[in-house]
């Protein structure tokens, strides 16, 4: 880790340099990846990097000018690192029903209506981004105009709210599978 | 997304802040603290002995043992919700101190030989209404603290509810001891233990969603 001139970049970043801040993102986005890389499933280090990028822009003003930036960013990766593995433990890999291929209009409907029913227990910022973004397919920047929210607000909504959409349809599925009474 | 393409978008998106000063956090805690005080004693329900209570020991230990905790508690939760501080190594101290609080006061005064003088020196619907005073004077504190840990990027969820629980826990108590017309250790010991113990509970329990992030 290049500490100082890191923790430089980032002191110019927090007074709204945006060259110093892009090349910040870069070296630390490589840096994270091969961090990453050594901890995870190939499939989730792209995602955790760019989980820590959207936390490192909305805590920016957390990182203390005085102190190093290297611990500052392990300290998040780290954080997000063990979030990540509590979701991999959380997650239960299941068989595909054999019926899933089957094309049935009726299932669809049904599959449209639990959806619905899971993202009204979204909180309201989150189930709007993911209906704008992942339903309606809006870009990111377009639903942040139309939510009055910044890109990475919208994209920290969709990313909080797909992880909790995903636990409540496990809970939801734990429930439908349970011992018949 | 790319993260090219994420990198642009904050990249983008960046606006200058003003970076987060310890100093000015401790600084707002204290005020909401001493004003808390002030305004105990403003309305009047502080001792009207004041004099005469402060001669007593059980006061003096109260007043040191509460305000000590309160402030070392207070100091390392508010430094806990930098993300590379570890609160480890200080909480440690910090139940040792309350350990160590604990028993001078129980070397304060006589302590009942039979259960029924335990009883009666715990007189329990005073005690539950001193708790419950505890926790009340505990809300303000608290609520800040949790403000301060949604604002920060505190990475143990676990250590820095529990250490802010016991700081505005401490605190409630600190500031109750100048109203509290109760003198006997054990009983001191017990319900201010039961307050304080509620309210680092209920922070262990509802900060940690908070403070995710």
């Amino acid at each position: 880790m290049a500490d100082d001139h890191w923790g430089a970049l980032m002191v110019a970043a927090q007074t709204g340099d945006a060259a110093a801040y892009r090349r910040l993102l870069i070296e630390v986005g490589s840096w994270l990846q091969s961090y990453y890389s050594r901890r995870l499933p190939s499939s989730m280090v792209e995602d955790a990097a760019q989980e820590v990028l959207l936390s490192v822009h909305a805590k920016r003003h957390t990182y203390d000018p005085a102190q190093p930036f290297g611990p500052w960013l392990a300290a998040i990766a780290r954080y997000k690192w063990i979030d990540r593995l509590r979701a991999l433990k959380d997650s239960v890999t299941e068989e595909l029903p054999e019926e899933l291929a089957v094309r049935d209009h009726g299932e669809a409907v049904q599959t449209a209506h639990v959806l619905e029913m899971l993202l009204g227990r979204l909180r309201p910022a989150q189930a709007s981004a993911i209906r704008l973004v992942k339903l309606e397919g809006l870009s990111i920047k377009e639903a942040a105009e139309q939510l009055g929210q910044t890109i990475s607000l919208v994209k920290v909504n969709i990313h909080r709210g797909l992880r909790e959409l995903s636990a409540l349809a496990q809970e939801e599925s734990h429930e439908a599978s349970g011992p018949d009474r | 997304m790319k993260l090219q393409a994420l990198i642009d978008e904050l990249t983008e998106d960046l606006a200058p802040v003003r970076p987060r000063r310890l100093w000015a956090d401790v600084a707002i805690m204290t005020l909401i603290a001493v004003l808390e005080l002030a305004l105990l004693f403003a309305v009047g329900v502080a001792h009207l002995d004041m004099h005469r209570m402060l001669t007593q020991p059980t006061m003096g230990w109260r007043i040191v043992s509460l305000g000590l905790i309160a402030v070392l508690s207070g100091f390392t939760a508010i430094r806990s919700v930098e993300p590379a501080y570890s609160a480890r190594g200080p909480l440690r101290w910090l139940v040792l101190l309350i350990a160590v609080c604990v028993v001078s006061g129980m070397f304060m005064g006589a302590m009942p030989r039979d259960l029924a003088g335990v009883i009666r020196a715990l007189d329990w619907p005073s005690g539950v209404d001193c708790a419950a005073k505890i926790i009340l004077l505990s809300i303000a504190p608290l609520a800040a603290l949790a403000v301060l840990c949604r604002r920060g990027a505190p990475t143990d969820l676990r250590r820095t509810p529990l250490l802010m629980g016991l700081a505005a826990a401490a605190w409630g108590a600190f500031v109750f001891v100048f109203a509290c017309p109760f003198n006997d250790p054990l009983y001191i010991v017990v319900w201010y233990g039961v307050g304080g113990g509620a309210v680092t509970l209920v922070a262990r329990l509802v900060l940690p969603r908070v403070a995710r992030w």
